[in-house]
Parts: structure tokens; C-alpha cells; sequence
């Protein structure tokens, strides 16, 4: 027969009203007890698993010993355990379902000597919970009072062990009745299995991983991270300057940049580091986020140290650096989540990370993007692909935050995988065009072939009989967007033309087409292949300046004097022109040189007989000539009011019919390369004049901060390694008149046609052009250097320079194939390298001594090897492959003396180059330290005041760095 | 509270009881002087009082009177206080009008109508406390109701619920078991002939597992008319006590 009870329950409902819930609780006589020495066995009914006879003692653990020692518990050694079904409730409870899988499990596992007794159902055991009696002693007493009654019941035969973590427990209870013992968990372990060493030690590890647990919960109330602060809180603040607004920009070693504007800004010079997960409070890389700054008795340096990659919070080094602001993040204004590839984890990992395998920790690509936790069921089934996924949520009580899959891009190692990851990562997209676009598009086929309009003829200027216009680009050049001219007047004065093709012809504002290519925003280039931002029957046919064809252009032409070059008179205007020839850079050159050899390759001459031919060649050669030393004057006269040249080392990677990397080639600085640069500089700053003049309201004209002293404190150690001092702060006081003048959206002449025509927007967009290039170049690089065979060995061996110290290794530059790149001093097992008389390199015993120039490390056998800053040194590289993210390239300090080639004329040159690399990569960490990236400065007479094109760059190198796949390592100079 | 384990792997459910088990059921009959009929039950924590009038002349349109057979009227209303959030519940909303058609239909069947023909019986219930199993509990207050103003039926009305829970039919839901979402039947049983006066389910159940849900039912509803039985035995013991007198 039951007996009816009842339970009250008070609950809270999502309004916030309190809800008194009554629910039925019925008890029985008997319920099965699992124990051999039972009484009444018809009455329990024990059906299934009982309990040992041969235990000495039965144990009960207290609801809080289930919750957090069911691993110890686990233990097949420890017999005779009854878990209390109040026990197993607080579990189900308090814990979740994971944990009370577990011991359910535990539970019907046949090997495992333990029972469930259920306590709250047995009318002699249900004690009811009294008035103001808190939940945790209600459970500890009933437990207890079930203990008693099952010890009665076994008719006092077997003892019986309460284990329990209260004190007061063990003292209220602990000699209350004969036969039943109250211990402390700790106390059983040692008292009756003190043999047993696995549990004793899990105990520890428990009870540690608890207590770290309690003090962050005393800090944050449970929560892995504070919440965040409203936004009217981070406003005010941000407008008293309590807090700083900021874009985070490296989430590993991170860094705040503070936002222009606030006032905090001119006492502030440098980033703000936040240091660990905690601190950076949920915040992403790219998010805008509000910054409190912490008492400067908490401020910490940036690790000098390299570590292996940046995804895991780093204690911070040994000897860090000098404090520097060190904040915490209390909001985030903006969250810039995106796409993010990821790759599951393997399936030894997924056993790892636990048996509820529906929720999966991903790893992204990218290394400053946290783990993304994914629900999923098929993790085991992708886990060889990249796949990409958003982010839904981050709470404040969970580590990591929380992601769906989305798609799946490839599988890893893959090469168009690899290639769509890069392009995902970048935000790029390669959508082919779709019909309502295409519909638009001019037709040029064999059948309808595309003319020049009359209408056009009349409105345009018609260059085709009159002048000489020519092409120069890289070699396999599609889209030709620029084209130039020279010619001699009627009155001995030269005119010099700048001719950009015509995009805004074809594409009219606000059409479909203008409004995919801003999206688009630029043209990519990766290594094998481009993604156009146009459709390719514009961007490589109707709007690109080939030879021999009529083509709509955008000009620019200068009459100069004759004999000083001065600038007469300039005329902007739509033209209609007919490019004579199509050159690259390196035919160009050659023709420059006198060298005529290379005239077979140019396919216009082909046709023509001996005669004209001579002619035709004449005629370009002089306006090469003439062109270069245009170029060359109007260089010298920027020089001479202060130009900075910035040059990169370039790599161009060749590949063969199949598209194997056959080599990579660094490419060699022409002088024509330079004059058609300056032919633009020279048309961007005219327009950019012009623009100014006419559409002062609408000429987007961007100030570069002046330059963070900060940043050039690398740059004078170098400098001061050799001997030299720079005085940066008349490099600053030059920086800092620099301006970039960007043209948007000016109706009659339209910055797409002078910024190299089919690009437009600002250098956001082309920063991740260039991005994608640096990440897309770099797989071709791991690839090159992965698959190499034997007579691969020797390229993988090169010269490098050393260009920055850390305490554990340093940053090597190899000229060759344009690498930067860390070199451990010292391996993982704690070795460090030494060289001996032979200069080669081993690993041996000994310790690191980092000095401002120099680094030493010395053996315990006493010997010691010193690198300086500069030194040059013989390193192989390798590739490491990573499963979660792109392969990198290792470099391994071979010898401590340059590297000697076969070929004994190499070295010599390879010196002189070595030299003038070097200056262009010290000189380039400082100026890519600027924000502005790779620029080149120009300033010319007094225009430098207004507008000059200065550092930022002239698209059209921009865009020729794009094409040449420039190796520039942003990252690498930001965080040194 | 998604996420409670209404069945114990060791076969308990969650107020304690097993899986074939009524809740603690307690009756009285006559308890309004006033009514032809009236009754209380106590299922668990569900109460509801059943009263019944007539049979007796059609009230308002005589249209509505049937040639041959009496009228059966129910009507079914909640106590604001019945749940754990006091609500309003007006007459004529559309959860009381349904459980009003059910009891219609379960009385039709249940009632010798044919007996009072162009007449009508009323029957009222007013659910006082609201803890799973409504419907049961109103059909068996009325039965008791009905016989206690003297109406001839065919048999006693057992009514009770059942639920499907990890493979095993759950008898006599409680509202957390109903809460949880899982499928629930509604079976009005004629004990004695094993007729099936109403039978409701709406929610998805396989087919396979329907007789075993309809069995663990049918058996509830059978326990139930035991105890119904009992109560009924035990008032006309009491009233003949009375009459004795």
C-alpha cells in the first residue's frame, strides 16, 4: 500500500513570480535494497545486481561526494558502494545529464560493485525537508537517515561508511548511531585504500581543479567571463575617458588600438595589450571594443619570447619587455564577426574532448580566432574537410563561443580547398556573375564584333592616327588598364599621355554591375590565379588596353618643355585611342638597352616586312627613350624635396603547363618598371589636383596620423647595432606632412579611372587583396618547399640575415625567396644551438643570454656562439604541416657563417644585394609600422603641402605589388 | 523543466510510484443536498465536483428536445485557483466547451437516454485543483454524480489516462509526466462489457506500441472502477444505514 506525502515546491517562474508547485510523493514499504544479507528478500523483491557478500564495509558518499568524485568512485576497486537516489537526484540536478550518464552507466555496468537505493521512495527512510531547512543539509540528512534505516535493515550485520565532504556532517552524525560510520572522503581514501595511489592522486587533482574553480566563481559569480557593460555606461565612459574605445587587432598577444579622437589618445602613444582570454572578455579580432585601463601595478610587457603559434595564451616570458598599458575589455561597440574556416577535430581528439560528442570544439584557421564550439552530428564525417562557420553567440558563461556549420569548402591539403579557405578568410567573393549583370555587357565575338560608337566619336578626342600608344605590364597581362604616349609637337615641346581605360563607360553608377564591383571592391590576384571584380569581357577585352584594337580611355597628357621638362599645360579629357604596342616590362628594357633581339617576341612586329619594321622600331625606341628620361627628371626633382623609397623584395612564383610550382624567382627591379610608376604618380597627383580643385566638398583626402615613436624604437636599435643613429623624430616631422589623397565618386571624372582604372574604393579592400596574396603565395611557397625531391635539398638551404632578437631564437630574413621567418635558439627539449669551429650547428645542453644586439647561447661544455643583429647565417627551411591551419615554413639555423653556393659569383653579388635588401627591410618595418603599409612618399615643390600623392603609394604600385604577389609580413612588424 | 527523467532505470517514476500505479484516489457521493446528484474525487492532487440535475423538462428552446431520447448537457469549468498561476478561465472558452463535448459523448453512451426521451439531464463539473488526468477525473465525478440522482445507466464510466515514456505505458499521468510532452491518451471505459466509451489521443504514437498504451490504460480503468465500485457500495451502505433509522 502507497502512502501519499506531498512536496512543495516553490519555483521561479520566466517572469520573475514565484510558483508554489505541490507535487504528489508516494511511498512503499519496501524497496529493493541490492543487499545479499537482506531479511525480507520477497519483500525488497532485489531483482538485477546485488551488492558483494565478501566487502568488509558497505560505503555511502554524501550527495556532494557523487557530484564531485564519481571519477574516484569509478574506481572497479571500491566495492560495496550505495548510492542514495538523493544523491543521484543532486547529480541530475546540479550537474547536468552528462555527469548523470555517467553514473547511470556506473550504475548498470555488471562489473561494477555498487547500487542505487531508492531512499526517497521507502517510507522509513523519507525524511521531509522542514521549514527553513536549506536544500544541501536536507540531502545530507536524508542520506544519513537512509544510511541508518539500510544498516537496521541488513540487521546490523555490515558497517557502514558515510562519506561526505561536511564537516558539520561528520559531526553531527559521526557517533550518533553504533555501526554507522560519518568520514571525510579524504579521510576514507587514506584510511581504507591507502594503497590505492590512482585515486589518491585523482583526489588531489580534483580537488585542486575545484578550488581553482571557487576562486574564479568568488571573482565572477559562476561566470567564465563579467558581462558586459551596457552601452549608455561605455558612452559616458568613453566620453569622460574612463574607458578607451578600440579596435582589437590581434586577439593573442593583443593589442588595442586606440581609436582617433578619443582624448586619450595624445597621452596614450601606444597599443594597449590585453592580456589573456579573460581580460579580452569575448571580444574577437576586428571587434570595436571599449577598453578599461587597469592600475599600472598590474601592467605587463609583451612576451618577447617566440612561441610556436599564437593560439594559446602564453605565460608571459621570462624577461618581458617593459610594461606596457595593459587593459581589460568592459564592452564591445561593434562585433565584426565573419566566416571563419575551421577545421573538426580528429577523432582521437573528439574522444578526447568527451563522450557528448554532438558539440564539437573546432579549430579555426585563423589563429587569432578562438575555439568555435559547433553542435554537430557529423563531426566524424568532417572531419577532414575545411568547413566554414558562423558564430551565434558567446554567453558569459561559456569558455568558448558558440558556432553552426555552414558549408564545406574542401578537403584539407587540398589545393583548391586551400585556396577557397584563403579566399573565405579574406571575406572574398567569387560568385560568378550572374545573367541580370551579364545582360548589360557590351558583345565582342568574332560574328559582332565591338565598334566605337559615332555618338563617342564626336564627344571624344581621337587619339588613334595621331599619337604613339603603348603598353607596358608583366608578362601575361590580360587586363591592361594603362597605356602611355609621347610625342613631339609642333613647337618642339613634348606631350606626354597617361591613358586609362574607360570603365565608366560600360558601367554606369548604381547599375548592377557597379554595384557587385564595389562589393567586389578589386580585382584579386592570387598566385595561379585572379578572381576579377569586373567581368572578364571588361576587365580583359572592352576595358583593357590591348594592342591593335580602339578602345575608350580616360587621359591625362602634359605638354612639357623640351629641354627641362617643365610642365606647360595639362588637359584631362575621354579619349579614343588605339594601343600600337602591347610590351612587358622585360622587352621594354631590353629595347631600352639597344638590345633589338628581343623585337621577334613582340607580336606586332611579326607581320611586317624588314622596311617598316625598322621604322616602327625606331619610333618606339625613341619614345621609350624619351619616356624614361622623362621619368627620370621628374624623379629627381620629387628626390630632391625629400622622396622615400620603399621596396619589398618580390617573388615571383613560376609555375609550369600543369601548374607545379617550378620555381620561385625574385623578381629583378627594371628601370622601366620605375618610369611607368612615376607616369602614374605623375597622372595621380594632376588628378588628384584637378579633383581638388573642382570637387572640394567631394575629394576624399585622408591625413595619416604622424607615426608612434614607438614604432621606430626597433628601427634605432638596429641602426644603433651598426653604428648609425636616426633621428626619428625628424623622420616623423617628414612623415608626418605626408597626406593620401583617395577620389570617390566625382561625376565627371571618376577616381575608377585613375587609380588604375579597374579598382576602386580605398585601401581597406586592397589590404585584403593583399592579404589574400601574401596567404596565397605562401601555400605555393609551403607547396614548393614540401614536395621537394633530392635536388630540391640544396634550394632549401639559403642565406638568411638576422633582423631581430628575441629570447628564444630570432627572425631571419632570406633574400632569396623573399622569407621572413623564426629560427629557434633553443628546441622544445630545452637544447640550445651551438656552432663549432666548423661553423656547424648542433644542439647541445646550455642557456640563452639575449642582449640588446646579440644573442649568446652557451653550452654547459662552456662553448658559446654569439649572433648579432645582421649576421648572416645558413638556414634550411621545411615545412611544418598543421592539420587546423596552413602549412608554415620552419627555418632551422644551420651554420653560423653565410651560406657559400657553388657558384663563386654569387656571394659577391648576393652581398651587395643582401645590403640594399636589408635598408628596405628595416626601413619597411618602420613604415609598415605606420598603418599605411608599404608606401611610397613623394613630395613635390610646394603642391607636397596641399595634396601631395606622398606615401600613400600610388595605386597603380599598389596594384603592380599586387600582380608581382609582394611578401610583405604585416603581422611580424606589428608585433615585434 | 525539460529534462527530468520521468522513469527511473530502476522503474520508478517521478512522484515514486511505478509505472502501472494510480495515484491515491478518494471519493464521496451526495455532497450537495440541493443537486439531484452530486460527487468529489480526489485523484492525486487533481479534485473535481460533479453535480447533476434532472432528468427534467428541456429548459429554453423546446426545439432542442429529442423524440426519443433524453438530452445530455455538460458543462465543464475550471477554478481560477485550480493550476499553479491563478488565471481566469471564462465559461465558453474553448478548452472547457471541448472537455464539455467529450463528457456528452462519454455520458450518451454511458446513459439509458432512450428512458427519458424529450427530457434532459445536466451535468456539471468544476475542476477545483488541476494536476494531470482532468478529463479522468471529471468522467469518474460524474459517474458517481450520476448515480447518486438515481439516472440508469449501462454501466459505471472508469475513465483514465496513459502515457508512453521510453517504451513503457505510464498509467494515470500526474502534470509534470503530461508536461513533458510526451504522447498521453484519454480512454472512458464501460468496465463490465469492456466497451469503450471515448477514447482521445492527440499526439503522435506509433502504431505498434498503441495496444500496449490502450492496455495499461484500460487496466487503470479497471482499477479505478474497483474503487469507484467501493465508494458507491460504501454510500448506499451508509444511506441505508440512514433510512433504517
Amino acid at each position: 500500500m502507497l502512502q501519499k506525502r506531498e512536496k512543495v515546491l516553490l519555483l521561479r517562474t520566466f517572469q520573475g513570480r514565484t510558483l508554489r508547485i505541490v507535487r504528489e510523493h508516494y511511498l512503499r514499504p519496501s524497496v529493493p535494497c541490492h543487499s545479499p544479507l537482506c531479511p525480507q528478500p520477497a519483500a525488497c523483491r532485489n531483482d538485477g545486481k546485488l551488492l558483494s557478500a565478501e566487502v568488509t564495509h558497505y560505503v555511502i558518499p554524501d550527495w556532494k561526494v557523487v557530484q564531485d568524485y564519481l571519477e574516484i568512485l569509478e574506481f572497479p576497486e571500491l566495492q560495496g558502494v550505495i548510492f542514495m537516489q538523493t544523491a543521484c537526484q543532486a547529480v541530475q540536478h546540479q550537474r547536468g545529464w552528462r555527469q548523470y550518464n555517467k553514473l547511470r552507466n556506473l550504475l548498470r555496468d555488471a562489473r561494477h560493485d555498487c547500487v542505487l537505493f531508492a531512499n526517497e521512495f521507502q517510507q522509513h527512510c523519507y525524511v521531509p525537508r522542514e521549514k527553513g531547512e536549506s536544500m544541501e543539509k536536507w540531502q545530507t540528512r536524508s542520506i544519513y537517515n537512509a544510511a541508518v534505516w539500510y544498516y537496521h535493515h541488513c540487521l546490523d550485520r555490515m558497517p557502514i561508511v558515510m562519506v561526505t565532504e561536511d564537516e558539520e556532517a561528520v559531526q553531527q552524525y559521526g557517533s550518533e548511531t553504533e555501526g554507522v560510520f560519518v568520514i571525510s572522503f579524504k579521510n576514507y581514501l587514506d584510511n581504507f585504500w591507502p594503497d590505492l595511489k590512482a585515486a589518491h592522486e585523482l583526489c588531489d587533482s580534483i580537488l585542486q581543479s575545484r578550488r581553482e574553480r571557487e576562486s574564479e566563481n568568488q571573482e565572477s559569480h559562476g561566470k567564465e567571463y563579467p558581462e558586459h557593460l551596457p552601452l549608455e555606461v561605455l558612452e559616458a565612459g568613453i566620453k569622460s575617458g574612463r574607458y578607451i574605445q578600440g579596435q582589437q587587432h590581434r586577439s593573442s598577444l593583443l593589442g588595442i588600438r586606440p581609436v582617433q579622437g578619443s582624448d586619450f589618445k595624445s597621452r596614450l602613444v601606444s597599443d594597449i595589450l590585453i592580456h589573456g582570454m579573460k581580460a579580452r572578455n569575448r571580444s574577437i579580432h576586428g571587434d570595436v571594443v571599449v577598453v578599461e585601463l587597469l592600475p599600472k601595478n598590474e601592467w605587463k610587457g609583451r612576451t618577447a619570447a617566440l612561441c610556436e603559434n599564437e593560439s594559446e595564451d602564453k605565460a608571459l616570458g621570462d624577461a618581458p619587455s617593459e610594461p606596457m598599458p595593459t587593459g581589460r575589455v568592459v564592452g564591445i561597440l561593434q562585433k565584426n564577426w565573419r566566416d571563419y574556416v575551421v577545421t573538426f577535430p580528429s577523432k582521437e581528439e573528439i574522444q578526447c574532448q568527451g563522450r557528448n560528442a554532438q558539440k564539437v570544439l573546432a579549430t579555426p584557421w585563423d589563429y587569432r580566432i578562438p575555439k568555435i564550439r559547433i553542435s554537430t552530428q557529423q563531426a566524424e564525417a568532417l572531419q577532414d574537410f575545411r568547413v566554414v562557420v558562423r558564430i551565434d553567440s558567446w554567453e558569459s558563461t561559456s569558455v568558448y563561443p558558440n558556432g553552426h556549420f555552414v558549408r564545406v569548402l574542401g578537403r584539407i591539403g587540398d589545393l583548391e580547398g586551400e585556396i577557397a579557405t584563403i579566399l573565405v578568410e579574406n571575406s572574398i567573393s567569387v560568385i560568378p556573375f550572374s545573367e541580370a549583370q551579364m545582360c548589360k555587357m557590351p558583345v565582342n565575338t568574332p560574328e559582332n564584333p565591338w565598334k566605337v560608337s559615332p555618338q563617342e566619336e564626336q564627344v571624344r578626342k581621337d587619339l588613334r592616327s595621331t599619337h604613339l600608344v603603348f603598353s607596358i605590364d608583366p608578362k601575361g597581362c590580360e587586363d591592361v588598364d594603362d597605356a602611355l604616349s609621347v610625342r613631339t609637337l609642333n613647337n618642339g615641346n613634348l606631350e606626354l599621355g597617361v591613358h586609362i581605360a574607360d570603365v565608366t563607360h560600360f558601367v554606369a553608377p548604381n547599375s548592377y554591375i557597379d554595384i557587385e564591383a564595389r562589393t567586389r571592391a578589386t580585382t584579386y590576384y592570387l598566385a595561379d590565379r585572379r578572381y576579377d571584380m569586373l567581368p572578364s569581357i571588361l576587365s580583359a577585352d572592352l576595358c583593357s588596353l590591348l594592342g591593335g584594337v580602339d578602345r575608350y580611355a580616360v587621359s591625362v597628357m602634359w605638354e612639357l618643355h623640351k629641354s627641362s621638362y617643365e610642365i606647360q599645360k595639362v588637359w584631362y579629357g575621354r579619349t579614343i585611342i588605339r594601343s600600337a604596342y602591347k610590351l612587358c616590362y622585360e622587352a621594354a628594357q631590353e629595347l631600352l638597352e639597344g638590345n633589338f633581339s628581343v623585337v621577334d617576341d613582340i607580336p606586332e612586329f611579326k607581320d611586317m616586312d624588314l622596311e617598316s619594321r625598322q621604322a616602327k622600331l625606331e619610333e618606339l625606341v625613341w619614345a621609350l627613350g624619351k619616356l624614361t628620361d622623362i621619368a627620370r627628371h621628374v624623379r629627381a626633382k620629387r628626390d630632391c624635396c625629400g622622396a622615400l623609397e620603399l621596396e619589398g623584395v618580390e617573388v615571383r612564383i613560376q609555375l609550369d603547363e600543369k601548374k607545379n610550382i617550378h620555381d620561385l624567382i625574385p623578381k629583378q627591379p627594371l628601370e622601366v618598371h620605375e618610369t611607368v610608376a612615376e607616369c602614374m604618380i605623375l597622372a595621380n597627383h594632376w588628378v588628384a589636383k584637378k579633383i581638388w580643385e573642382s570637387f572640394p566638398h567631394q575629394a576624399l583626402l585622408r591625413q595619416h596620423p604622424p607615426p608612434h615613436q614607438e614604432f621606430f624604437s626597433e628601427l634605432r636599435e638596429c641602426a644603433k647595432a651598426k653604428g648609425f643613429f636616426i633621428d626619428t623624430r625628424y623622420s616623423s616631422s617628414f612623415f608626418s606632412p605626408c597626406r593620401v589623397s583617395l577620389y570617390l565618386g566625382c561625376p565627371e571624372i571618376d577616381y575608377r579611372h585613375f587609380c588604375a582604372s579597374v579598382t576602386m574604393a580605398g585601401l581597406v579592400f586592397l589590404q585584403a587583396a593583399q592579404h589574400s596574396q601574401k596567404q596565397s603565395t605562401e601555400l605555393f611557397q609551403c607547396t614548393y618547399f614540401k614536395d621537394k625531391g633530392p635536388e630540391m635539398e640544396e634550394r632549401c638551404i639559403a642565406d638568411g640575415v638576422i633582423y631581430s632578437i628575441r629570447t628564444n631564437g630570432v627572425l631571419v630574413f632570406i633574400p632569396r625567396f623573399g622569407i621572413k621567418g623564426a629560427a629557434y635558439l633553443k628546441n622544445k627539449d630545452g637544447l640550445v644551438i651551438s656552432c663549432g669551429p666548423d661553423s656547424r650547428s648542433e644542439w647541445k645542453p646550455g642557456s640563452l643570454h639575449r642582449f640588446q644586439n646579440k644573442i649568446t647561447s652557451t653550452t654547459t661544455g662552456g662553448e658559446s656562439t654569439t649572433l648579432q643583429l645582421f649576421d648572416h647565417v645558413t638556414v634550411r627551411i621545411s615545412v611544418q604541416a598543421l592539420r587546423c591551419h596552413s602549412d608554415t615554413i620552419r627555418l632551422e639555423i644551420i651554420s653560423n657563417k653565410p651560406y657559400v653556393t657553388p657558384n663563386m659569383e654569387r656571394p659577391q653579388q648576393s652581398s651587395i644585394v643582401l645590403k640594399s635588401e636589408l635598408v628596405k627591410e628595416v626601413t619597411r618595418s618602420v613604415e609598415e609600422a605606420q598603418l599605411a603599409q608599404e608606401v611610397r612618399a613623394k613630395a613635390l615643390q610646394e603642391e607636397c603641402e596641399e595634396y601631395c600623392q606622398t606615401k600613400g603609394r600610388s595605386l597603380y604600385t599598389l596594384l603592380e605589388e599586387i600582380r608581382d604577389l609582394a611578401l610583405l609580413d604585416v603581422s611580424d612588424s606589428c608585433g615585434a | 523543466m525539460a529534462g527530468l527523467e520521468l522513469l527511473s532505470d530502476q522503474g520508478y517514476r517521478i512522484d515514486g510510484r511505478r509505472a502501472g500505479e494510480l495515484r491515491k484516489i478518494q471519493a464521496r457521493m451526495g455532497v450537495f443536498a440541493q443537486a439531484d446528484g452530486s460527487a468529489y474525487i480526489e485523484q492525486g492532487n487533481t479534485k473535481a465536483l460533479a453535480v447533476v440535475y434532472g432528468p427534467h423538462e428541456i429548459r429554453g428552446s423546446r426545439s432542442r428536445a429529442l423524440p426519443d431520447r433524453a438530452l445530455v448537457n455538460c458543462q465543464y469549468s475550471s477554478a481560477t485557483f485550480s493550476t499553479g498561476e491563478r488565471k481566469r478561465r471564462p465559461h465558453g472558452d474553448r478548452k472547457s466547451c471541448e472537455m464539455g463535448l467529450q463528457l456528452r459523448q462519454t455520458f450518451e453512451a454511458a446513459i439509458l437516454t432512450q428512458l427519458h426521451p424529450r427530457s434532459q439531464i445536466d451535468i456539471y463539473v468544476q475542476v477545483l485543483q488541476a494536476d494531470g488526468g482532468t478529463y479522468a477525473a471529471c468522467v469518474n465525478a460524474a459517474t458517481l454524480a450520476v448515480m447518486d440522482a438515481g439516472i440508469p445507466m449501462r454501466d459505471f464510466v472508469c475513465a483514465c489516462s496513459a502515457g508512453f515514456v521510453d517504451g513503457t505505458a505510464l498509467a494515470d499521468l500526474s502534470h509534470v509526466e503530461e508536461a513533458a510532452g510526451g504522447p498521453q491518451l484519454a480512454l472512458a471505459l464501460l468496465p463490465a462489457s469492456g466497451q469503450i466509451a471515448l477514447l482521445e489521443m492527440d499526439a503522435r504514437l506509433h502504431e505498434d506500441h498503441l495496444e500496449q498504451v490502450l492496455e495499461a490504460a484500460a487496466q487503470a480503468a479497471r482499477d479505478v472502477h474497483t474503487l469507484l465500485d467501493r465508494v458507491v457500495r460504501q454510500h448506499v451502505r451508509e444511506a441505508s444505514i440512514l433510512l433504517g433509522d
